[in-house]
């Protein structure tokens, strides 16, 4: 037990780099404003999304109220805290258990494998509550207050939030070992992880097809209608996986009962851990060591294909964008939610606004859009779309930060800063690019927009995503996360990456003032068009002037 | 070739300097052993000649190009080998190679011919085209060798290159090496082999605790006494 809590203890510290802020805290005594200041933006980022949430908990309580089924906002609370924790919790394991470089300094070390696979599945599920918090809090505040609840339901709430992690991730995490260990995978394990992420989208836009499909206006009928009908769809999913119900039901009732369902979620939380501790003992080294293999070509080149690889030449900004497209494509981190992110977003997005059961409403939306009076918001509204697309990727945010413990290259290569960046600068453009031409070619086949409309979200659009590229650069060259142990921690688990799409909303928001004011000030529409590609532009102009002085700075700067 | 004045650094601001007051040159045509126990500075020194390091204090000036004030064309003259290779793991053998090619801007023909003959030297032409990641410890190194001396630098960085290389390869290194200077070129490298420091090198450096502590040739540093080894030397300077 000591072992295992010494290498908790670890993990847990290298997870949140604690000993990196006491270090910078109290040795650097420099930069220290800078977590604080990271930690404030993303409070500032997420405070309306969760008051938002909460408002709508409230109404779902609401509805549950007039139909005597009160508990109903933690039914949903829960189901969906487990269901995002189950589905993204797959990527997020594979990679902490298979994928982090840190296993090759464990394994040699004397301790069992439940011990190792035990710390980093506590590490998982401790970064598993800061999505699962802002998701059952509201919930459980709004039924505890409104049905004032005793000091009994509230130290029961914090079990039940301690605990709910513990089954989907335990679930998700036999899945793998299984997976790692009896399916052959040492030739394939990049695809797999390809293949898996790919099920998580989709699985999402699943989610989002049948959230779509609640009818607009009369949520609360539907809602009635869902709890009422027996095949209702909460009442449905949560006899698939009657945990969440057992929660609910552990929260909402008094006395014994509410003691026994309580208990018996705990107690199955508990011997599913177990059941993974014990086969992880088993099987979690072996798929481990067989994944350490990679495929090798057995081959040495022919003369000819050694003529064509030596003989190409290209200049130095060339060089960089070619290595940083084969790094994106190949590293399946990267290429996940670099690039497919950006394919797969706009399908979502359009069928997020576009899809319903209800066919003829969708096609009068259509036919109404197509006025020639509305032509200039449905353009507008696209251009819109397309920007969140390119501003939600984080190709360019985490651009330096890839680099990690290779960006001594960076600094021995006789290549000024500015042409580096350039060359991550036009990889993460494209990237962007990619989103705006999907969007707007999605949108203009959805809503039957005119060629030339099409045209003018495309143009405004690529300045727009040139815009968002260089500021989400900018970013990163400030201030790169370089130490890091695997590539999940670059892309995904990289606070740049989300100052980047906050930024973005800040700068959409700013053009969406600016255009707003133009149409109530009554410009012509063509007017409107060259004024924000304008703005964009003299925009991009002057962060582009500030993204070259900047790069030449810190490239500099930067100690490696 | 390298010139250091007064050159200071301290990893965190109020701690204790790591390189303390360094002033020494390196000439053209020398081979120069960089020796001191561990943690006595060495990387340091090393990371800010080639400017992965910025000094606190003093200059750096790499064929009379300050490397803080002309760092481009300071880098163009030098060729590095870290101490632990770190490559991008996801490219092949020939793609890195290809790629250092093109941002040293060396010709085609030359890179070709260049790339060949080490590839082959040091036994890495059936792996260039697999992805770095599946490369042992020493292949790495090698195939950064190859890389950073692709341009041909008229300076060689090597810290502990020796380190990881099996007995062919390093002694085709130290041939390499031995080649490089006769040429009038420079090699600066740091290593705790002490034999061979005394066999290749034309002039040695010890540093201890930040502080340059001695230099000189193998003659300089035994001061007249033919019989001490430079194992005796080195304890002898490093003991307190
Ligand atoms: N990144 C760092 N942060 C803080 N201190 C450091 C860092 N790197 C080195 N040091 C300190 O600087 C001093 C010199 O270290 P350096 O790496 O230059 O030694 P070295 O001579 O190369 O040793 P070795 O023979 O072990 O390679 C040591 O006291 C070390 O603790
Ligand atoms: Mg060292």
């Amino acid at each position: 037990m000591r072992v295992f809590m010494s290498l908790l203890k670890l993990n847990l510290n290298l997870n949140f780099g604690i000993s990196d802020l006491k270090y910078r805290f109290t040795k650097e005594k420099k930069k220290r404003w800078e977590p604080v200041l990271v930690v404030l933006g993303v409070i500032i980022g997420f405070v309306p999304l969760i008051v938002f949430y909460s408002i709508f908990l409230n109404g779902v309580f609401s509805v549950g109220l007039t139909l005597n089924q009160p508990e109903l906002v933690l039914v949903i609370a829960f189901l969906s805290g487990q269901l995002v924790v189950f589905v993204f919790g797959i990527f997020y394991i594979m990679s902490t258990f298979y994928f982090s470089k840190d296993l090759n300094a464990l394994i040699p070390l004397p301790l069992k494998p439940y011990q190792v696979l035990g710390s980093k599945m506590v590490v998982v599920m401790v970064n598993e509550y800061i999505t699962l918090l802002p998701i059952l809090l509201p919930s459980v505040i709004i039924f505890g207050t409104r049905t004032g609840q005793g000091f009994l339901y509230w130290i029961k709430a914090l079990l039940l939030i301690l605990a709910s992690p513990v089954i989907p991730l335990v679930l998700d995490a036999l899945l793998v070992l299984v997976l790692m260990r009896f399916i052959n995978l040492r030739r394939s394990k990049d695809l797999l992880s390809v293949v898996v992420g790919l099920l998580g989208m989709f699985i999402g836009l699943g989610i989002n097809f049948i959230v779509r499909r609640i009818p607009k206006g009369n949520e609360q009928e539907f809602l009635r209608n869902i709890l009422t009908s027996q095949s209702g769809m909460i009442k449905l999913i949560s006899q698939r996986f009657p945990p969440s119900l057992w929660a609910t039901l552990g929260l909402s009732r008094q006395g014994l009962e509410g003691a026994g369902y309580l208990a018996l979620f705990i107690v199955v939380s508990i011997l599913l851990f177990l059941v993974l501790i014990w086969l992880g003992n088993k099987i979690f080294y072996k798929g481990v060591l067989s994944g350490q293999e990679i495929v090798r070509k057995k081959k040495a080149f022919s003369t000819e294909e050694a003529n064509r690889k030596y003989g190409k030449f290209s200049t130095p900004v060339l060089a960089i964008l070619r290595r940083e497209w084969m790094l994106l494509l190949r590293t399946p981190v990267y290429f996940l939610n670099g690039l497919v992110g950006v394919i797969i977003g706009p399908f979502i997005l359009v069928f997020m606004f576009f899809t319903g059961n209800q066919s003829s409403e969708l096609d009068q939306l259509i036919s109404v859009l197509q006025n020639e009076s509305l032509s200039v918001y449905v353009t507008l509204g696209g251009l819109g779309l397309a920007l969140f697309t390119a501003g939600m990727n984080v190709a360019a945010s985490t651009a330096v930060s890839r680099e990690g413990k290779t960006f001594w290259i960076a600094k021995m290569i006789p290549v000024p800063p500015k042409q580096q960046v350039m060359g991550k600068y036009i990889n993460g453009f494209s990237v962007s690019e990619i989103g705006v031409l999907l969007t707007a070619i999605l949108l203009a086949a959805f809503l039957k927009i005119s060629i030339v409309k099409t045209l003018v979200i495309i143009i405004l659009g690529t300045l727009g995503a040139m815009l968002l590229s260089v500021l989400n650069l900018l970013i990163d060259v400030l201030h790169p996360k370089l130490v890091w142990n695997n590539p999940t921690e670059a892309m995904k688990q990289n606070m740049n990456g989300l100052l980047g799409m906050l930024i973005s909303m800040l700068v959409l928001f700013i053009l969406a003032g600016i255009t707003i004011l133009m149409l109530i000030k009554g410009l012509s529409e063509w007017l409107i068009y060259i004024v924000l590609g304008a703005v964009m532009c003299i925009a991009s102009i002057i962060s582009f002037k500030g993204l070259f002085a900047v790069a030449e700075r810190q490239y500099m700067k930067i100690e490696v | 070739m390298i010139n250091i004045k007064g050159v200071s650094k301290s990893y965190n601001k109020s701690g204790i300097k790591a390189v303390d007051n360094l002033n020494f040159h390196v000439r053209p045509g020398e081979i120069f052993g960089f020796l001191g126990p561990n943690g006595a500075g060495k990387t340091t020194t090393i990371k800010m000649i080639v400017g992965l390091l910025n000094p606190d204090e003093g200059s750096i000036t790499i064929k009379g190009f300050d490397n803080q004030k002309q760092p481009i064309e300071a880098k163009r003259n030098i060729g590095y080998v870290p101490d632990n290779p770190e490559v991008y793991d996801r490219i092949t053998g020939i793609e890195y190679l290809n790629f250092l090619g093109d941002v040293y801007q060396v010709p085609p023909d030359i890179r070709k011919e260049r790339i060949r003959y080490f590839l082959e030297m040091f036994d890495l032409t059936d792996a260039a085209s697999d992805l770095i990641k599946s490369y042992s410890h020493g292949m790495k190194q090698k195939i950064i060798i190859t890389g950073a001396l692709l341009h041909d630098p008229a300076l060689w960085v090597l810290d502990e290159p020796m380190v990881g290389l099996d007995p062919k390869s390093s002694h085709l290194l130290k041939e390499l090496m031995r080649k490089h200077c006769e040429k009038g070129n420079t090699v600066f490298f740091s290593t705790h082999i002490l034999e061979v420091a005394e066999k290749l090198c034309d002039r040695i450096g010890i540093i201890h605790k930040g502080k340059l502590i001695a230099i000189g040739t193998m003659e300089e540093l035994r001061k007249g006494d033919n019989i001490e080894s430079l194992e005796n030397i080195f304890l002898e300077l490093t003991e307190q």
